[in-house]
């Protein structure tokens, strides 16, 4: 056994997956794991080259189940010429050497793609000198693939090459040319799933799956409604408990809350049981605070009001009010979304450990770096004596990238001079999320005479994301970014408006955002328009979406768009692509022959984080009234897709989580506290609901990647609601739907 | 003292007689393959056999598996070799991957008493286990292709 | 142009008797005249009050009507359903998650009743248990009966499992699954009196002769 591979099995800690034949070996950091220090060739933080021919590649960013360890190592393999069956995968610590790490706004491959292949990229070309060195021939005429350099018919294994081009200066990123695309074998295809051997065995290790030794079980109480506060408590009942160990006060948090803990009282027991039932025997009485009153029904109320009045104009073209005034027809429908909590299947748990002046945080996290500072902050260390390590995460959906729980962890581990694991309860997660904004919108048009859009007007009101960070109680127009200011729209006079809406929560961002109200009322606006006309809604969505052109910020009213962060002139809103998504979606289902078919479809079709994504949907409806999806197709164009089976999964799986909120909805709130705490109350789609088929086509293109994650999700909800209203002829412009879905009853004309 | 088997090794274990097997599994014996998903079995992200016979571990009180055989995820197979784990993986089926060891113990149980279900066994059987990722058409072409039955 | 904004649907409910009938005046009977004084929600009538019932047939259907006040409560209703899912809750609602009868009433492989179902009701978890928890079969199916249909099935050896009526008393006074029905845990309101009661009930039903309330006699 060479020093390496001991050196490798000592820091795996013994958590390392069983190597699959032909799977690259996935290591989860464990206890003090370093990345790579064994001997061997690192050219960038990405890389690392044993002299053993082991390569380990550094994956940056967060496994939440969109396949990012499958991809982004895959990536940088196949641009360095390395054979993923000899590559070891390690998750990166929350570090800034790595540049941005936050995984979030479907971004990982398109702002790591240039970065990784320039890095992969880099490490083929020392390894090439490497060789072309030994070789005495030029750079030129060596091949590097499947794990070693070529010249002709001889080569070097990367591992023979590593001392050596350990020895090489790194050259200039700007210097180092990647392949031509056609020259990557494995990436733009399907990639194999490289985790889910160790998934299957049980052996893939999230936040709560890491142990240490004398660990503590952290269970909190904390104050139901935002702002509130214990007023006075007793433990006596709690400490009685076997095995709970201590009583903590976790210190009440001041506005504007951000990442900070909850406040509360944590029990700290010997293992999870305990400390949930010490949590039980608490006695606590709460201070509500400010936001005591809160009551989503009366909100929602509130809200209708906010949009019936004149807000802040935050896209303008043309003369709205004019055009209204003469139209010849005035459709206007108001619509609402309900908060909508994440709910991934493992709740909110992070391990920390504070212990000879260093704390150590294990922790399921989207935001590494992020949570490294939330975790010194709380406890007043500098950031340099905190390390985060990132377990796999059980699906996050945006919640993860909240850092209160990691905060907690790092507060206990601290308060108690114990490793200390805050166990969040699925009744904690319910409770204490930070909910996507609740909305209320209400769009006007003005149709001629032949029932054309010659006016649109669009109110929103939500509390938005800023809420959670800064005292705001309207949206910017940089919120409308999602659905609204950088919709196009081929009407002459536009106008979309901000209303005022109040925070009463934390409100945070989930899969998608705010694309996911925004989505719903233009799409559904967009249908009932059609219907009124008598006309196909697929032939009025594209009227509507105008004739293909890129489209100008002076088309859409506005004066910039962040465009996800991401420019204009790599990422335009190409409406050809919009139209070529609904196209393909439609002919996919067959859309001209629904009505010999037999069939009642909906569509409807978005782009978010700079990917077209159009969804058309079957729906049929039992005896009982119980509408039931009974099949998908989702057309995507999400420009180059590097992994295109996980690219395929992310839209099966946008379409289970869109009919979620669709058909069973939505956080509520009564005396400021959430109503719904399980999933009794907190319905999910489950898999009798699952349509027959979920067909998924990704487009073929060459354009800049765009997102994966979360474009599938906006189309869902309004492709249901307007096949649920080409079935009964009720429209319903709230979700979710009432009843679950049921509907016994059918609209006339 | 409880006595039982896990995973084929028989252990004795000093704990609270009411405490459930979820935590027994995970706090006590390290074997975190079993998942905490919602604590009321409700998800199914707890799921075990005990003699065969699915649990929700997560409200199953220890004691009930006194004298008997618990099989986790952990134990389905030695190596991964289950057809259900090959099929989960043939077909890619995990995204985050948290429910999956219940899907799959949850499905094992209808594989070892009906060799070749039908599509409405398998929905009845897994209609108890949440999937948030939504894997669920990849799950039930998985267990049809464990259970090598082609699908249309 | 505004469009309303699509009502939701009224579920139907299957049963209107069954809630809130402990509130309503009890049926007399025209033999035997007295009676029975007013029932209080959660409370059984004592079997004394029966005593009052001279005509020995009258007393008969009194006091099973009075049982049925526990046997149309949801406490019980919801696991003698007349279809393949047990119900939960105070309004038939369907029990979540989703499960079936199964051959034998036990559920089916991946979720049977004793997947999730234990032997009794748990400190933390909400999921009711009592020993050997399963759905009571089709033929003892409740949901959608009067007293008097249940009456004629409790009596029939066909449709009761093959039951002596003595054995129908013994049942009810103490089967541990029938007990749930009045310890049913968090928070969840029980039948009305205790199984005691309802044992009591039962026997002096029995005794007097076993007989069905009339047709359309409501507790």
């Amino acid at each position: 056994m060479t020093t390496t591979r001991r050196a490798f099995l000592e820091y795996s800690g013994g958590l390392a997956v069983a190597f699959i034949a032909g799977r690259a070996l996935a290591v989860m950091p464990g206890k003090g794991q370093a990345i790579a220090t064994a001997p061997g060739f690192d050219p960038n933080v990405f890389v690392h080259v044993a002299t053993d021919g082991w390569v380990t590649l550094v994956c940056h960013r967060s496994e939440m189940g969109q396949g990012v360890r499958s991809t982004l190592p895959a990536l940088l393999a196949d641009e360095m010429g390395a054979d993923m069956a000899r590559v070891k995968i390690a998750q990166a610590d929350g570090d800034k050497k790595y540049g941005d790490q936050k995984t979030d706004g479907s971004s990982s491959i398109r702002n790591g793609y240039d970065d990784l292949r320039r890095a992969g990229a880099t490490a083929r070309t020392m390894l090439v000198a490497a060789a072309a060195r030994r070789w005495n021939v030029s750079p030129n005429s060596c091949e590097a693939r499947d794990h070693a350099v070529f010249h002709g018919k001889r080569s070097l294994g990367f591992g023979e090459l590593a001392a050596e081009a350990a020895k090489l200066p790194v050259p200039d990123p700007g210097d180092v040319k990647v392949r031509p695309r056609s020259e990557l074998r494995h990436v733009f295809r399907d990639l194999p799933l490289v985790d889910a051997p160790a998934i299957v065995a049980g052996k893939a290790q999230f936040g709560a799956d890491i142990r240490l030794p004398g660990m503590l079980v952290a269970v909190i109480a904390r104050p139901p409604v935002v702002g509130g506060r214990v007023a006075r408590y007793d433990g006596k009942r709690a400490l009685a408990i076997p095995g709970v160990k201590r009583l903590v006060e976790i210190p009440t948090p001041k506005p504007p809350y951000g990442f900070q803990p909850w406040g509360g009282i944590a029990v700290l027991a010997e293992n999870t049981w305990a400390a949930m039932r010490g949590r039980g025997a608490l006695e606590i009485e709460w201070d509500a605070g400010e936001n005591a009153d809160y009551d989503s029904d009366r909100y929602r109320v509130e809200l209708s009001k906010s949009v019936r009045a004149p807000g802040t104009v935050a896209r303008n073209v043309g003369d709205v009010d004019g055009a209204l005034s003469k139209a010849a027809r005035v459709a206007e429908a108001e619509y609402h979304v309900p908060h909508l909590a994440h709910v991934p299947m493992e709740p909110p748990a992070a391990v920390a450990q504070v212990k000879d002046g260093k704390c150590e945080v294990w922790a399921p996290t989207q935001y590494p770096q992020e949570a490294r500072t939330e975790a010194a902050k709380t406890i007043g260390f500098s950031e340099d004596r905190v390390q985060v390590h990132v377990t796999f995460l059980g699906g996050a959906f945006g919640r993860k990238a909240k850092s209160d729980f990691v905060a907690e962890a790092a507060f206990l581990a601290r308060e108690a001079d114990q490793a200390v694991r805050v166990q969040w309860t699925r009744e904690d997660d319910i409770h204490h999320d930070y909910y996507n904004a609740v909305n209320t919108q209400l769009l006007t048009a003005g149709l001629d005479e032949r029932g054309k859009l010659v006016a649109w007007r669009l109110r929103t009101a939500f509390p938005p994301i800023s809420s959670t960070f800064k005292p705001t109680n309207q949206p910017s127009a940089g919120d409308l970014q999602q659905g609204i200011t950088d919709r196009p729209l081929a009407v002459a006079n536009v106008r979309a408006e901000t209303c005022r809406a109040d925070a009463h929560v934390r409100i945070g961002w989930l899969r998608s955002v705010y694309n996911i109200f925004h989505a719903f009322s233009v799409n559904s606006f967009i249908d009932e328009i059609a219907h009124a006309r008598g006309a196909d809604p697929r032939d009025v969505q594209l009227e509507i979406l105008g004739p293909d052109r890129i489209v100008t910020l002076a088309e859409l009213g506005v004066d910039e768009l962040s465009n996800y962060g991401d420019s204009l002139e790599k990422h335009p809103i190409d409406t050809a692509r919009w139209r070529r998504v609904i196209e393909r979606a439609t002919t996919m289902a067959r859309w001209d022959q629904r009505r010999a078919d037999g069939r009642v479809l909906g569509l409807a079709a978005h782009r978010s984080f700079l990917t077209y994504v159009a969804v058309v949907v079957s729906v049929v409806r039992n005896g009982d009234g119980q509408i039931a999806v009974d099949e998908a197709w989702v057309a995507a164009d999400a420009g180059i897709v590097v992994n295109r089976e996980r690219a395929r999964s992310q839209m099966e799986g946008a379409v289970i989580f869109g009919m979620s909120h669709t058909f069973h909805g939505g956080a509520t709130m009564k005396h400021g506290a959430t109503v719904q705490s399980g999933f009794h109350d907190y319905r999910l789609a489950r898999i009798a609901e699952a349509p027959n088929r979920i067909s998924v086509d990704i487009a073929q293109s060459d354009a800049p990647p765009g997102g994966i994650g979360e474009p599938g999700v906006p189309p869902v909800a309004p492709a249901i609601a307007n096949a649920v209203f080409a079935l009964t002829g009720l429209r319903f412009r709230e979700l979710p739907l009432p009843d679950g879905g049921r509907v016994l009853k059918s609209g006339g004309p | 003292m409880i006595m039982l088997k896990v995973n084929g090794e028989a252990r004795e274990l000093d704990v609270d007689p009411e405490m459930p097997l979820l935590w027994v599994l995970r706090d006590v014996l390290g074997l975190t393959g079993t998942k905490y998903g919602c604590g009321q079995a409700q998800c199914g992200a707890c799921t075990v056999h005990l003699d065969g016979e699915v649990v929700r571990s997560c409200v199953t009180p220890v004691r009930r598996a006194a004298g008997r055989a618990v099989t986790t995820i952990e134990g389905l197979s030695p190596d991964g070799s289950h057809p259900l784990q090959r099929a989960w993986c043939d077909l890619a089926v995990p995204q985050c991957g948290f429910c999956q060891a219940g899907q799959i113990m949850t499905a094992a149980a209808l594989l070892a008493s009906n060799p070749k279900p039908r599509d409405a066994d398998i929905e009845r059987c897994l209609a108890g286990n949440i999937c948030r990722c939504g894997t669920y058409t990849r799950i039930r072409a998985a267990v049809k292709r464990a259970a090598q039955i082609s699908e249309e | 142009m505004r469009e309303p904004r699509a009502a939701p649907v009224l579920v139907v409910a299957v049963i209107a008797l069954a809630c809130g009938c402990t509130r309503r005046q009890p049926e007399t009977t025209s033999k035997g005249g007295a009676s029975l004084s007013q029932a209080s929600s959660g409370g059984l009538r004592r079997p004394e009050e029966f005593a009052q019932i001279a005509d020995r047939a009258a007393r008969s259907r009194a006091l099973f009507l009075e049982a049925s006040r526990v046997f149309l409560h949801p406490r019980c209703v919801n696991c003698h359903p007349n279809g393949d899912t047990p119900h939960q809750g105070m309004d038939l609602s369907v029990h979540d998650p989703p499960v079936v009868r199964g051959p034998d009433d036990k559920g089916v492989a991946g979720v049977q009743c004793s997947s999730c179902h234990q032997d009794h009701n748990l400190e933390l978890a909400r999921v009711p248990g009592a020993p050997d928890w399963h759905l009571a079969p089709r033929a003892m199916a409740w949901v959608g009966k009067n007293p008097r249909e249940i009456c004629e099935q409790m009596k029939d050896p066909a449709r009761n499992g093959g039951r002596t009526l003595a054995q129908i008393v013994d049942h009810n006074a103490h089967d541990r699954l029938v007990a749930w029905g009045w310890n049913p845990g968090h928070g969840r309101e029980p039948a009305p009196g205790t199984q005691e009661q309802l044992g009591q009930l039962v026997a002096d039903w029995v005794a007097s002769g076993a007989e069905c309330p009339n047709e359309g006699a409501t507790p």
